[in-house]
């Protein structure tokens, strides 16, 4: 056990070296310039231009920059070209927001994938699973910002009631279980819809691994006993076909930060996926970097307690 | 494998039991007939004078809806639509929404498919080296530190950590959109899961007794992996590249809504239907149009896809 | 097993109610503005970008300016009518100081040396005798002569292409020996006082020689120093604004002079890098007498200046080079590097404006609350949101569920929104225009007929009928129709295709078998480009192609994406003819764009307009300080450039914007009985001109404001 944990450490850290290289390249594969120069403003000189470029930096070589992008990332100095704000405690902040929207969204990804995939499952090749199968390849299938302007017009038109950003804007803090009731709310349409795929894809795997089980040696014992179908699939079928996704718990690690860019954006929401996004908007170059490094980084750790995880489910991998 | 019956190739079995699936059949129908479309659109839209032109501006006629007629006073007769009305409506410039959108169906489908050839034909060389060559060591200055197998696997690892639409948005919003850029991105930021596919498969296959004998044989190196092992890792690579597809038009609608896409004058399903959102509330055709096509083809191709993965998986089949 | 079953139904059940069961809680659209109070003291805008840095010396986007206006207040701003008023000074003097080298050295006209004491003499006795060069000259006085040594760098030696840059050679001393000077104060600022002085004088300002100020090693040098540090004439225009007094700023202390000359001082620090250097680099310095006192002296005419006084001022106590010092030593960083772009200021500014700063979240809002000490009263909102919505539709969708009181309309929306009672649609003329630039360089559309004939087959009207769905307004010259400096008399080119095609027979153009127009066996054949991304150009582009094709001329048309269509082409002045657009100023100044010293790569006037008497007019203007004449000169360059066509001037924009019909414009009556008023927006189409007057009320209490809509 100590032997494979220690294997697997040592393989993270070296994807994790690799990990930093690649995203520092990454972003210097063309140069850019900050958002903010415009050739075609008449008030704004030659000169000007110059002295931005200068006091940004990017004219050292690219290794040094890398030796300081690193010494400054870890020593909290980072700050946004943008905005001259420190870079972690940025990321950090906005990771605050988008942590609802994960919950809810990995609460209704668990509420509903179980019991989708596992019914399925059961009535393997009857209607329903046809059904099901196709609607959850259509949720798949369909562009999530088509998607979302469809939800967001259709409840705004139907109900008047505002959908986008946290809270309903402007209004007065009448009590405090009136507004954590104005969150929630607006919680639902972006939490559902970024859910969607995670149903969609979650109940695939659910079903297909039911499905494994079901035609397993012992759950044909089991039947051929005369056990109830019920004990049959909820007794054993059920809890040997899920242990797996125990594992995935450790993959839920870099949803933390992660934040939809596409979700975020619509739907106003301060969050990972909208600093990510205005921050490759405005070539903010410590912002696209840390943020690139720092979810590869939440990754690499999801999988390796997801891997020990695993290890503790399944006693056959400690060899 | 070990298990087919007599007398029958796997590819038969498999269609046998492709056959029986309804979804994928109708997906299959409707892939076969959007490559008919896009064949179609080029014939079409494209050259001097094109049947359909999706370029002629009418400015009279703009943001008129599906099947209304041309406004035959003030455009004049030479830019009426072939059709004689406009199947589709026209947009803020009056173009007809029917030729752009028969334009657009090859540019997607070109997109997809230029995409994951790329990712495909690197995963399949990825994946075959780590799989054939994988314990060989490399030998680095006087020591041998690094296998195949841990290079690439630790490749694919750094590329599975990275969150990948935003690894694309980065490097896109960076080399600048352009329809090579796009298929090339996408391409590289995909191979992970052919790759992986094509490792295990070889790692599975080389202890089989065919491949000893033929290494006994004298066959060496790539002919045998060519010979051999990648006709039997090919089910699971074509059930990826046909996910892959479906995910690459996808991405392309991401990135279009964010501004990143294909730009104009090459016209995809996802451009038109990022451009229509502007008008969504005054020419909702705009939106629907694009929207549900793009729905309707990525579910054609998901739904194959996983047709052919029950097809192709013996434990899947059974019953 | 009961239970799990029961279980994997009763979670999905659970988490739907709980979280579907929140929507009783929401307000709706009517609701929000009846049974909440304190919503209609709020106003909210929205923004599709969040601000940068608030601070007016530094920002640069349009969402940090418009916190920066509300928080901070400049000196000076526009009125209604585009007049400026006083905001933070009350009032404010312009006049010129101008200095005259004496040297003794030289002779006038009638033999006497002009040592100062003559000079002033004879000056003194032609202004009692009445010269009109001298009417405005107040005071005359003689200053001694100097001499000192100043450092100049010798032209750096060529750099070899991929060498590194060899080491700066040594700056070399120069002696400059100054004569005796005369100083006049004038009232006014008059450009051709010295032109009319050298004329009493019989040529003598003309005959002074910089060169025989300077002692150098050698002539190169000598001529740079000259250049730099001799001046035998120098014109000062004077600015003294008077403060009002007892204005605080929200931290409560009071607004002084040397806030205004530390915020002069902020924006000319390097670190700084601010982007409003260009409009204050003609300033020679900014000094304070007393504290409700600022003295501007500039070191050359130059009018536009003064508009920039409208920009924000910010307090001394903190952002100084001390204050800043010492935020960087609390902060533990170095004070040499620290600069105001590192300050905390940007994120939590103070000002001395209408509202104050209370806080902001990174892309979602800022809040701003009343200040109740402000000068001109508190206004009728209590609190200021700027929403950041960075999404097109969703901000519109926010609009719809009132939960932004603005929203900048699109042109095919106004139809549709028009006659809705929720809403106030206003659609005023804006500051941009669009036109198709010509490249003059080009033997073929060198001709003032070619280019004519070219505008006239183009069908404005429909342009702005079509593409602009009624949104625009034609327009004739480089100024805003707003502005004096437009001449309303200039007519538009008429849409004539026959008139065209007689103009082009006329300059020698006959059509051939192709129906190609042709002369010298040449056709009329050119390329047309655009930036891709903007889809009115493009349909400009594709107008006119069609336009100038039936016409019988040649086109191409070529859309390119924006970096390489200004870095490869416009800046490399390799086009033919272009489809761009200006956002103007307000200020007369034009001369980057039409004046013929600009016409090099990189530089605007990149179709390489040059006509003498442009040139003459743009400088002049520059110079002019006098209202009335600069309006005469920029009208008469309006005309002359119209004639000229270098561009085709196509249409300014409508700008467009969106109101909840529940705002109204309330002011008080003196028995505090509220009056409703419509909303009056000043010429430059700002509706919230009387933003401090607005108000929210439960329903629509006046029929909503219509302005007039132009029609194409």
């Amino acid at each position: 056990m100590l032997p494979f944990l220690a294997r697997a450490c040592w393989r993270k850290l070296w994807t994790l070296f690799l990990i930093s290289i690649v995203s520092f390249l990454v972003i210097h594969l063309a140069p850019g310039a900050p958002s903010q120069i415009d050739p075609m403003n008449p008030r704004f000189t030659k000169e000007q231009l110059t002295r931005y470029r200068a006091a940004f930096d990017l004219d050292k070589p690219l290794y040094v920059q890398y030796g300081l992008f690193y010494q400054r990332l870890f020593t909290g100095q980072l700050r946004s070209f943008k905005d001259n704000q420190p870079v972690l405690p940025k990321i950090a902040q906005r990771a605050r927001n988008s942590f609802p929207l994960f919950v809810v969204g990995t609460v209704l990804v668990w509420c509903f994938a179980f019991p989708l995939g596992i019914a399925t499952a059961i009535r393997r090749d009857s209607w329903f699973d046809r059904a099901m199968t196709v609607l959850v390849f259509a949720l798949i299938s369909v562009p999530g910002f088509y998607l979302s302007y469809l939800a967001i017009i259709f409840v705004v038109e139907t109900f008047q009631v505002d959908v986008i950003g946290i809270q309903t804007f402007g209004r007065d803090p009448t009590g405090s279980w009136t507004q954590v009731m104005d969150r929630t709310w607006h919680l639902v349409l972006p939490s559902l819809l970024g859910a969607t795929a995670g149903i969609a894809v979650l109940s695939r795997y659910v079903r297909s691994q039911m499905l494994e089980v079901l035609s397993s040696d012992y759950v044909r014992t089991a039947r051929a006993k005369g056990l109830p179908e019920d004990d049959v699939l909820y007794r054993h079928a059920l809890r040997n076909g899920l242990l797996p996704f125990v594992t995935m718990l450790g993959l839920l690690i870099p949803g933390v930060i992660g934040g939809s860019v596409i979700f975020e954006t619509i739907f106003a929401w301060p969050g990972i996926g909208r600093l990510s996004y205005e921050a490759i908007l405005a070539r903010d170059y410590p912002v696209v970097i840390a943020l690139n490094f720092v979810a590869a980084l939440l990754t690499v750790v999801g999988t390796l307690l997801s891997d020990v995880l695993y290890m503790l489910v399944d006693p056959r991998i400690r060899l | 494998m070990t298990s087919q019956p007599r007398g029958e190739s796997p590819g038969r079995v498999a269609w046998r039991a492709f056959r029986r699936n309804g979804p994928a059949v109708v997906g299959l129908t409707v892939v076969l007939g959007f490559f008919l479309i896009a064949l179609a659109g080029i014939a079409l839209t494209k050259g001097a004078r094109p049947v359909l032109d999706p370029r002629e501006v009418r400015l009279p006629d703009r943001l008129q809806g599906p099947f209304a007629r041309p406004n035959k006073e003030s455009v004049p007769a030479a830019s009426w639509p072939r059709l004689g009305v406009y199947l589709f409506g026209t947009d803020e410039l009056g173009r007809d929404v029917f030729a752009r959108m028969l334009e657009g169906a090859f540019v997607s489908l070109s997109v997809g498919f230029v995409a994951v050839g790329l990712a495909v034909a690197i995963g399949i060389v990825a994946g075959g080296l780590a799989g054939y060559y994988g314990p060989v060591r490399l030998r680095v200055g006087p020591l041998r530190l690094l296998t195949v197998d841990t290079i690439i696997t630790g490749l694919i690892d750094v590329m599975l950590s990275f969150p990948a639409f935003f690894l694309i948005l980065t490097v896109v919003a960076i080399l600048k959109p352009s329809i090579w850029n796009i298929m090339i991105v996408i391409g590289l930021t995909s191979w992970e899961g052919p790759a992986r596919f094509v490792r295990a498969e070889i790692l599975s296959l080389r202890e089989q007794e065919f491949i000893q004998a033929a290494r006994a044989g004298g066959a060496r190196g790539w002919r045998v992996i060519a010979r051999h092992l990648i006709p039997n890792a090919l089910a699971a690579v074509l059930v990826s590249a046909t996910l892959g597809v479906a995910a690459a038009i996808l991405t392309e609608s991401s990135l279009s809504f964010l501004g990143f896409g294909v730009p104009p004058p090459d016209a995809t399903w996802g451009n038109i239907l990022a451009d229509g959102k502007r008008y969504i509330f005054d020419a909702p055709w705009l939106t629907l149009i694009p929207g549900t096509a793009i729905l309707v083809v990525v579910l054609a191709f998901n739904l194959f896809g996983e047709g052919l993965r029950e097809a192709f998986n013996p434990r899947l089949r059974e019953r | 097993m009961r239970l799990t079953k029961m279980l994997l139904l009763a979670a999905p059940t659970l988490v739907s109610l709980v979280l579907l069961q929140s929507y009783f809680w929401v307000p709706t659209f009517e609701n929000q503005a009846r049974g909440d109070p304190g919503r209609l003291t709020r106003f909210i805008s929205s923004s599709i970008g969040d601000a940068v840095y608030l601070n007016p010396t530094i920002s640069a986007d349009s969402a940090s300016s418009e916190i920066d206006l509300l928080v901070f207040d400049g000196l000076i701003d526009r009125d209604l009518d585009l007049s400026f008023r006083g905001r933070l000074a009350e009032s404010w003097q312009i006049f010129e100081e101008a200095y005259l080298f004496a040297d003794p050295a030289l002779r006038l006209p009638d033999g006497t040396p002009a040592a100062p004491e003559a000079l002033l003499a004879r000056l003194r006795a032609s202004q009692a005798a009445g010269a009109p060069a001298l009417q405005a000259v107040e005071a005359m006085t003689v200053l001694p002569a100097e001499t000192s040594t100043v450092q100049i760098a010798p032209p750096a030696p060529a750099r070899r292409p991929g060498a590194a840059a060899p080491p700066a050679p040594p700056p070399i001393s120069v002696g400059v020996r100054r004569p005796p000077r005369l100083k006049f104060t004038l009232r006014a600022v008059d450009q051709d006082f010295f032109v009319n002085l050298d004329r009493l004088l019989g040529g003598y300002v003309e005959k002074l020689d910089r060169l025989r100020y300077v002692t150098a090693p050698d002539v190169a040098t000598a001529r740079a120093a000259a250049e730099t540090h001799v001046h035998p004439t120098e014109e000062n225009p004077v600015i003294v604004f008077r403060l009002r007094r007892g204005v605080r700023f929200h931290d409560g202390r009071e607004l002084t002079a040397k806030d205004v000359r530390v915020t002069y001082e902020t924006i000319m620090e390097p670190r700084s890098l601010s982007p409003r250097v260009p409009d204050f680099e003609p300033i020679k310095t900014v000094e304070t007498p007393d504290p409700y006192t600022v003295r501007v002296t500039y070191k050359e005419l130059f009018q536009p200046g003064f508009e920039s006084w409208s920009m924000g001022i910010l307090p001394a106590h903190l952002v100084s080079r001390e204050a800043l010092a010492a935020e960087a030593r609390a902060a533990g960083k170095d004070p040499a590097t620290f600069s105001v772009r590192d300050s905390g200021f940007n994120r939590r500014p103070i000002g001395s404006g209408p509202f104050r700063f209370a806080a902001w979240e990174s892309d979602v809002s800022i809040r701003l609350v009343r200040n109740e000490d402000y000068w001109k009263g508190p206004a009728n909102f209590r609190e200021y949101f700027m929403r950041i919505l960075p999404d097109v539709l969703t901000s519109e969708v926010a609009f719809y569920a009132g939960t932004a009181d603005g929203y900048g309309a699109q042109a095919h929306q106004v139809a549709r929104l028009q006659n809705d009672p929720r809403f106030h649609v206003n659609s005023i003329l804006g500051l941009g225009y669009t036109y198709i630039g010509y490249n003059l360089r080009r033997p073929l559309l060198q001709d003032v007929r070619v280019r004519t004939a070219l505008g006239m087959a183009i069908d404005v009207d429909e342009i702005i009928r079509y593409v602009l769905y009624r949104q625009g307004q034609r327009t004739t010259g480089p100024y805003p129709q707003q502005t004096a400096y437009y001449d309303p008399d200039v007519t538009p080119l008429p849409h004539d295709p026959a008139g065209a095609e007689r103009l082009l027979n006329e300059a020698g153009w006959r059509k051939n078998a192709q129906g190609i127009l042709e002369k010298d066996g040449k056709p009329l054949a050119f390329t047309l480009i655009t930036n891709s991304g903007n889809e009115e150009r493009q349909a400009i582009m594709v107008i006119a192609q069609n336009a100038w094709r039936r016409l019988g001329v040649k086109v191409e048309v070529l859309s390119l994406e924006w970096a390489v269509f200004i870095r490869e082409r416009v800046n490399k002045l390799d086009f033919d003819a272009v489809v761009l657009g200006w956002a103007m100023g307000l200020d007369a100044d034009i001369f980057q764009i039409f004046h013929s010293s600009q016409t090099g790569p990189q530089q605007l006037n990149f179709v390489g307009y040059a006509n003498p008497r442009a040139d003459e007019l743009m400088v002049r203007i520059r110079r002019e300080y006098d209202d009335a004449r600069q309006t005469a000169m920029a009208r008469e360059l309006h005309r002359l450039i119209a004639r000229d066509q270098p561009y085709t001037f196509l249409y300014v924009r409508q700008a467009l914007s969106l109101l909840d019909g529940k705002i109204v414009r309330m002011v008080r009556r003196p028995d505090g009985t509220p009056e409703y008023l419509p909303f009056e927006p000043n010429r430059l189409g700002r509706i919230n001109f009387h933003f401090d007057q607005w108000l929210k009320t439960p329903r629509p209490v006046l029929p909503p404001f219509r302005p007039e809509l132009t029609a194409g």
